[in-house]
């Protein structure tokens, strides 16, 4: 009886609940959202109100501090609403106030950890440049050390919610010659008048997941404090960032999840209704094809990105799990994204129909938590123990 | 104010409901709140945000607690369950009787319901509960006014051209329709603390219920059959030119479909 595939009665009301949310705050909204590319300050309101954004951090600072699956299950309903939106509140949620809460010490957490709970304040995570991302031993960010303090100089790309962060969990070298080994996290603020700090640069526009905004944040010789410095020891950044990179590849399997099943519900509908040669398209042997296929992969997908969701829950080690459990899930939803064009002809090329929304979001997932290109590498490296 | 509100956990509206034999169904796993129960409890919350007191969701169900649940993650202070095996098959006197029992001796002020259940849409439990109980009830109510000293309510309710506005003395029951309120999306501090509460249970022998009173044997209706649907017809194209295609559609629409 060891194997169980059931979720809790407490998992499933949960589910309920926020997959209600979502139809009642952004199911009205989604195609607006695409269409305006503009951060939705109301619905982040409401859901800071709701207290979405606590989900992963303990309750003195205002957080629900929920297990992982019950945190999944909120990824995979919120990104079946808007993948954008998912994407600025799991930046929230996840990576950009991790560090914070992991290494900041009392008043930081009071200052920044308790409001970013609240929604009050934006956080993000900065990982990317212009020439590294996947290949994090490339980063060029400098920290140096000063009396009281670091200065950082470089400059971030692709950073969600950038534009609009007011503090951001930015990753920087003391020695680009060290490459991985010279790593660190820094908490940085917005430039104010009275404190130093980064500013926006270019804001990007993007194919899909457009209501998250995206874009550069520049550090021209910043100063922060001690304390600023995430973690124990110098040089540990990589190690640090592997705590959260599992969680962050299931949930990215999660959004992909989302897309698709979205994607294909709604070709199903459409199949079902619309006619050809005197039969609704969905009585066509290669139509239905496309959905057994799917349905396949997804529910292959679906049961393995749960799987590593219970596997990180119960601590075991599953980092080559987690990487294919986002390849996986997200090649599924390339595929289930791709058909939904197919199934829904010439219709599908124009935006007043769903499925090239879903096809500009899901392309996104390609690249965050490592692109496949970098994760297959490492995993027929893994494989074949070369 | 002491408030009970009646909820039920319904059919999803998307779940498969299948005729399996003459006087049963199959159903597929996908329950919610009943829509009307939610506005009911958004209305009895607001009652107590006002005037203070607590509110006590109740639900008659031998699976899952789900309304309940949602009632405490929106804002009740507590929630019964009333089950047993004996109430499997009862019809809405049955559930009413259950229901009533409980209430009776309970120094309620104010019980809520949704005018009917989405599910067999009988409209009945809320109206025989009032009734048991010898209070005074209202169905379908679109405003409520509560005054705590006078012991009044004033509610209104739609009637044919126009609304109708009525007083009643507390305690009272009210069915509630549609428009009355929005039901709030519940805080996910609330979601965790629905998530984890304990639903209170109760059953027909400390309720004093003779299981004979309810389940099929005390029942008022009973099902004879169940029909389900019948399905729509495939589309038939008139392949004729004009005029003649007009002739054909009006003599199926006669003679076939029986409309004109």
């Amino acid at each position: 009886m060891a194997l169980d595939f059931t979720f809790t009665e407490e998992q499933e009301f949960f589910r309920q609940t926020i997959r209600d949310t979502v139809n009642r705050l952004i199911m009205p909204r989604v195609a607006e959202l695409d269409e305006k590319e503009e951060f939705p300050w109301d619905l982040w309101k409401e859901f800071a109100a709701l207290g979405y954004l606590g989900l992963r951090h303990e309750e003195k600072y205002g957080g629900m501090n929920t297990d992982t699956i019950t945190q999944m299950i909120f990824y995979e309903e919120l990104a079946r609403g808007s993948c954008g939106f998912a994407m600025s509140v799991t930046m929230q949620i996840l990576m950009g106030t991790y560090f914070i809460a992991r290494f900041g010490n009392e008043e930081i957490k009071q200052r920044i950890l308790v409001p970013a709970i609240r929604g009050e304040k934006i956080g993000t995570i900065c990982f990317t440049e212009d020439q590294s991302g996947s290949d994090l031993g490339g980063t060029r960010t400098l920290a140096t050390k000063v009396d009281g303090g670091w200065r950082i100089n470089g400059r971030k790309q692709w950073i969600t919610n950038g534009p609009i962060a007011d503090f951001a969990t930015v990753m920087a070298t003391v020695d680009p010659k060290l490459g991985l080994k010279g790593l660190n996290f820094f908490l940085v603020e917005r430039k104010t008048e009275k404190r130093d700090g980064f500013v926006s640069g270019q804001r990007l526009h993007k194919l899909g997941s457009r209501c998250s905004v995206t874009g550069e944040l520049v550090l021209d010789n910043v100063f922060v404090p001690e304390e600023n410095f995430l973690g124990e020891e110098i040089g540990k950044g990589v190690q640090y960032a592997g705590e959260i990179l599992n969680e962050v590849r299931v949930m990215t399997a999660m959004n992909a999840l989302a897309i698709a099943k979205g994607a294909m519900d709604d070709a199903k509908g459409y199949a079902q209704n619309r006619i050809a040669f005197g039969n609704p398209i969905s009585k066509y042997q290669l139509i239905r094809e496309k959905f057994a296929k799917y349905w396949a992969w997804y529910e292959a997908a679906w049961n393995y990105a749960y799987k590593c969701a219970w596997m990180i829950q119960n601590r075991l080690p599953c980092t080559n799990e987690c990487m294919m459990a986002k390849y996986f899930a997200t090649e599924m939803c390339m595929y289930a994204v791709e058909e939904a064009m197919r199934i829904y002809g010439g219709n599908a090329f124009c935006t007043e129909y769903p499925p090239q929304r879903y096809w500009r979001d899901a392309k996104f997932l390609l690249y965050g938590g490592g692109t496949h290109e970098v994760l297959c590498d490492y995993l027929g490296r893994v494989f074949l123990k070369d | 104010m002491e408030i009970y509100v009646l909820v039920k956990q319904v059919p999803d509206p998307e779940a498969i409901v299948k005729v399996k034999g003459e006087t049963e169904l199959e159903i597929e796993n996908k329950y919610f709140t009943n829509f009307f129960d939610e506005i009911a409890i958004e209305a009895g919350l607001k009652v107590r945000e006002k005037f203070g007191g607590k509110l006590t969701a109740l639900s008659v169900d031998n699976r899952r607690a789900d309304a309940l649940r949602r009632a405490i993650a929106m804002g009740a202070d507590e929630a019964v369950q009333i089950t047993d095996p004996a109430l499997e098959g009862s019809d809405p006197f049955g559930i009413a009787r259950a229901l009533a029992a409980f209430l009776q001796g309970k120094p309620f002020d104010l019980i809520l319901a949704g005018r009917q259940a989405m599910d067999d849409d009988a409209g009945t439990v809320g109206l025989a509960v009032a009734e048991a109980l010898g209070i005074p009830h209202v169905h379908g109510i679109l405003s409520l006014e509560v005054d705590p000293t006078e012991r009044v309510v004033r509610v209104a309710r739609e009637i044919e051209g126009g609304k109708e506005i009525l007083a009643s003395p507390l305690p009272a029951l009210l069915t509630c329709q549609k428009g009355l309120s929005v039901p709030r999306i519940p805080q996910v501090m609330n979601v965790m603390k629905a998530m984890k509460a304990q639903i209170k249970k109760v059953d027909l022998a400390s309720l004093g219920i003779d299981p004979t009173e309810v389940g099929p044997q005390g029942a008022k209706v009973r099902v004879r059959r169940y029909f389900p649907p019948p399905r729509r017809a495939a589309v038939r194209m008139i392949k004729e030119d004009f005029p003649e295609n007009v002739k054909t559609l009006v003599r199926l629409l006669r003679e076939e479909a029986k409309v004109i």
